[in-house]
């Protein structure tokens, strides 16, 4: 049975979040073969034509700039304008920290059945049966979501993007004005992240991280050398964030960020669970540590034991040599 | 200042993973439910606005099963919060429906004098991280996920705080009521006393009953499967002479057997 | 009949001393057995978190816990580390005579003010020339108006070099034997008492202990505890007192031990699977754990008749001596199962070898707890 779904876009500076794109397959598997309308709102002229096509039937679009402080007064009475539209049952997200923020503040204000983090999703005539990580990926829970309405944000590196077509989907503009904010809160500034050339850390598809055996914070450029060259995000392990070799936003773990990539190399880092718990769901691990008994080891597809000194300016230099040939 | 915590038990580190018998959830029998994570954040967050704003009261409230749930509410007035509020959950309840769980506690929450609800960002079992905007909605009140170096100003009653985008940090301001799912405490958090641990044995705990609350539609999202992921088997161990050998042997491998080499 | 299931109280304490053991002791005690060090910093928190004054009644700012809650804590805390637990419970020892013997008035000028921050306190009875014959101890207290001038020399006290207060035992005239001892507690900061430097040890290296000489120390008449020739009376129901959790500090060492040795069984291979597979390793285990289970038993027992104010000196005296010997020889077998690894410091089951062999010495050695046991025994046949 099919049914109309909604995609909600989530802008950055340059176009989409690539678990947005991702999205779109999530709600092509839910609306079996109905409409997959997107509701993009505040993003840029880039994000629009990558989002037209990149698989939706159709674009909502509220170009307002308000859009980007990211209120959800704003933001949710507005998806929700898209969602009646369209005669949606089912909307689906990016399972980002906002798109995490929507789902919560959505599955009240829509009354509907919501999940977060979703890496598998199967239409029933009993709902959606959808599939996520827990426990720090050390599990994964099946839910079933049981209708009329039900919210799913998708996890990156979950589902494939479909093709960019070279047809654009049909884009309207949301006719209201932005909804006024209702609530209190006023964004008052904001800091832009220091020279954020990788991709972001949460949704990245290759992670590279560091840990102590990098013995000092003038050796962490190893570790971000092979990550240039992987196009990865950087990752750090928490003992290497406590000493401030790192800010904060670096570390992956139980205190820090989850991430999920396809592939997550560790260096120098021997896993304790507190580290473990945050990258253990990542489809293939690679650990290089001078310590064959590390616990990194039981969870790594692929271990290299040796001197990472030695070991990393050969694996960047392979690296930047095999993606030059193609 | 009047701060409510909302916290929810979840097992131990040492609770052996397997499915329960009916292969829908975790196996909870004999596990020892505890406050942990992003929770145990929360509450030391709420005590430290407390010991920076005299005169504040620090209220704790968990929706779930008795036993649990008494658990982690003593736990967080051995570790210094004023009074505790469990709200009952219906017996049978997987509470896998955040829209359940947020009105069952915005039940509660609006009991109690409040100017700031602290939520973990997420909780230790589930980690949905839906819990902290879904409880604003029921509220009606301002809500953000995700919030670091929140502080109180006195003077201008506002709290202030951090709000991660992945271009950089939002800085927000917003007077109270306002509901923060918190990303990390000003501290680690600290270890209960002795004394306190035993007192908070004794202390009464408040009740919000199930006739209390609006009809839950536990139907909505449902436990249909919790399983584990087949044991990883090791790692494949790269053998090497020279440090090149071994970068030729890892690549090789991801690009032709794992197939994730970009 | 006690039934030995722990009440939630029970229960919520043992964690408070398991979270305490294994996230701040364990992983500093391997390095403060290599190098000997007092870690202070621990000790402090060992305090604020109310972990260290556990017998002293909560009205002058202890912990007031009873005899088996103390055991319950002094396992989880020697589990992580025995030496560190014993600089821990030192001052339980050290305060017991003012417990014991004190006015009500000498409680609060004493425990109140030891009690409210972090402070440690010393129990002096051993000499050089005599431990187990505390009858015969050398240190004189001589009446001098209203002071008392001690002189003489304490040696193996726990905590000697860092400890703030002392009680000590003297006797007025060494011909009256135990009836010429006196109880006193002596400030560290008195003119004429010099503890002596951290002594070297084969175990329990992260606790100190050093001799303590008095020179001509001037003690008020109202810093003695009890009456004069009541000292001897003080110190033994003090020790029949705090026997009990020193089996209680061997259980945890023998429990780390059992389970190092477990963990390890199964992984370590040999002929092809693990040597936990192999049933000479198993019958170790099997003896290990069925020691450990019998030695915590006697010790919750003697504890909990202690607890309900019935005479226990055979039974704590049992308690002491069965755990600590057990204690010897579970960590003893954990080293053979290890085989070389556990004979190397780079393994944590040598340390506690080391660490066990001193429950059978300290706090009355296992010779005179068996003499005292025979003692209870034939006076039932006699």
């Amino acid at each position: 049975m099919s049914r109309s779904v909604l995609v909600v876009g989530e802008p950055r500076p340059t176009g989409l979040v690539p678990a947005s794109r991702e999205a779109v397959a999530a709600a092509r598997l839910a609306a079996e073969g109905g409409a997959v309308a997107g509701v993009l709102l505040g993003g840029s002229p880039e994000a629009v034509t990558e989002f037209s096509r990149g698989g939706v039937t159709g674009l909502w679009v509220g170009s307002d700039a308000s859009y980007a402080e990211r209120r959800i007064d704003r933001w949710v009475p507005a998806i929700l304008a898209a969602a009646k539209s369209t005669e949606s049952e089912v909307i689906v997200l990016a399972s980002t920290g906002f798109g995490r923020e929507l789902a919560g503040a959505l599955a009240v204000a829509w009354d509907a059945a919501a999940a977060t983090s979703v890496t598998e999703l199967t239409p029933t005539d009993e709902g959606l049966f959808v599939a996520m990580p827990v426990l720090g990926g050390r599990a994964t829970s099946k839910l079933r979501l049981a209708g009329p309405r039900a919210v799913v944000a998708i996890r990156p590196n979950a589902f494939g993007a479909p093709a960019m077509s070279g047809e654009a989907a049909p884009v309207e503009s949301l006719s209201a004005a932005p909804p006024t904010p209702t609530l209190a809160g006023r964004r008052v500034g904001f800091e832009a992240n220091a020279a954020s050339q990788g991709p972001d850390l949460s949704s990245a598809s290759i992670v590279v991280a560091g840990g102590r055996g990098l013995r000092a914070p003038e050796n962490f450029h190893l570790v971000e050398e092979l990550a240039e060259a992987l196009g990865a995000a950087v990752g750090a392990s928490r003992a290497v964030t406590d000493a401030g070799w790192k800010p904060g936003t670096y570390q992956v773990g139980q205190t820090g960020r989850s991430v999920s990539p396809q592939l997550y190399i560790a260096v120098g880092i021997s896993g304790a669970i507190q580290h473990l718990v945050g990258m253990m769901s990542s489809r293939v691990i690679v650990a290089i540590n001078s310590d064959p008994g590390a616990p990194i080891f039981k969870i790594a597809d692929y271990g290299v034991v040796g001197d990472l000194f030695l070991l990393l300016p050969a694996l960047t230099a392979e690296v930047r040599k095999a993606r030059a040939s193609g | 200042m009047e701060i409510v915590v909302c916290v929810k038990p979840v097992p131990d580190a040492e609770t052996k993973l397997r499915p329960a018998p009916d292969g829908r959830t975790l196996d909870l029998e004999g596990a020892k439910f505890v406050l942990a994570g992003y929770d145990e954040s929360a509450v030391e967050q709420a005590l430290l606005l407390k010991d920076a704003v005299p005169g504040s009261t620090v209220r704790v409230v968990s929706f779930g099963p008795p036993g649990r749930t008494e658990e982690v509410l003593r736990a967080a007035l051995a570790l210094g919060c004023d009074t505790a509020t469990l709200v009952e959950s219906p017996p049978l309840a997987h509470s896998a429906d955040v829209r359940s769980v947020a009105r069952a506690l915005a039940a509660a929450v609006k009991k109690l004098p409040h100017d700031l609800v602290l939520v973990g960002k997420q909780s230790g079992d589930s980690e949905a991280g839906m819990l902290p905007t879904a409880l604003a909605q029921a509220l009606g009140h301002p809500g953000f996920n995700g919030a670091v170096e929140l502080k109180f100003d006195p003077t201008q009653k506002l709290f202030t705080f951090g709000r991660a985008s992945e271009a950089g940090l939002e800085r927000w301001e917003c007077p109270g009521p306002v509901v923060l799912g918190l990303q990390q405490a000003g501290n680690d958090p600290r270890t209960a006393k002795l004394q306190n641990i035993l007192k908070s044995r004794r202390a009464t705990l408040d009740k919000v009953s199930l006739a209390e609350l609006p009809t839950l539609d536990v139907a909505g999202a449902t436990a249909e499967a919790f399983q584990l992921p087949p044991p990883r088997t090791g790692a494949k161990w790269i053998e090497y002479k020279t440090p090149e050998e071994a970068a030729t042997k890892l690549v090789r491998l991801l690009k032709e057997e794992a197939k994730v080499f970009p | 009949m006690p039934d030995f299931s722990l009440t939630d109280d029970q229960t919520s304490v043992r964690d408070l001393a398991r979270k305490f053991a294994r996230t701040e002791m364990a992983p500093r005690a391997a390095e403060c057995d290599r190098k000997s060090l007092f870690p202070e910093d621990i000790y402090r928190k060992a305090w604020e978190l109310g972990l260290m004054n556990l017998n002293v009644p909560t009205e002058y700012g202890g912990s007031g816990l009873s005899l088996l809650d103390q055991c319950l804590i002094v396992e989880e805390l020697s589990y992580g580390c025995a030496g560190m637990t014993t600089s821990i419970i030192a001052n339980c020892l050290a305060l017991e005579p003012i417990l014991l013997g004190g006015t009500p008035e000498q409680k609060t000028r004493f425990l109140k003010p030891f009690c409210a921050s972090y402070n440690l306190a010393s129990f002096g009875l051993t000499e050089p020339a005599g431990g187990s014959d505390a009858g015969a101890l050398a240190t004189r207290a001589t009446r001098d108006g209203d002071h008392y001038v001690i002189s003489g020399e304490k040696c193996f006290i726990t905590n000697a070099p860092n400890a703030s207060l002392f009680t000590v035992f003297a006797t007025t005239d060494p011909a009256l034997r135990t009836k010429g001892i006196c109880a006193f507690v002596v400030p560290r900061s008195t003119e004429g008492v010099t503890p002596g430097k951290d002594e070297e040890k084969m175990g329990h290296r992260a606790s100190s202990t050093g001799t303590v000489r008095f020179d001509s120390v001037r003690v008020p008449v109202a810093d003695r505890l009890g009456a004069e020739g009541e000292g001897f009376s003080i110190a033994m129901r003090t020790l029949d007192q705090t026997r009990t959790p020193i089996g209680a500090l061997a259980n945890g060492i023998a429990q780390a031990a059992m389970e190092h040795a477990a963990r390890y069984a199964l992984q370590r291979k040999s002929f092809g699977k693990p040597i936990a597979e192999h049933q000479a390793i198993q019958i170790k285990l099997a003896n290990m754990a069925q020691s450990i289970h019998a030695a915590r038993l006697l010790t919750w027992h003697a504890a909990w008749k202690i607890d309900h104010g019935e005479p226990a000196t055979l039974e704590s005296s049992i308690a002491k001596t069965f755990a600590s010997d057990s204690a010897m020889r579970v960590a003893d077998e954990a080293i053979q199962v290890f085989g070389g690894y556990g004979y190397m410091k780079e393994y944590p089951v040598e340390k506690l070898l080391r660490d066990a062999k001193l429950t059978q010495i300290y706090e009355g050695s296992n010779e005179i707890q068996r003499t005292v046991i025979a003692r209870e025994l034939l006076r039932r046949y006699a």
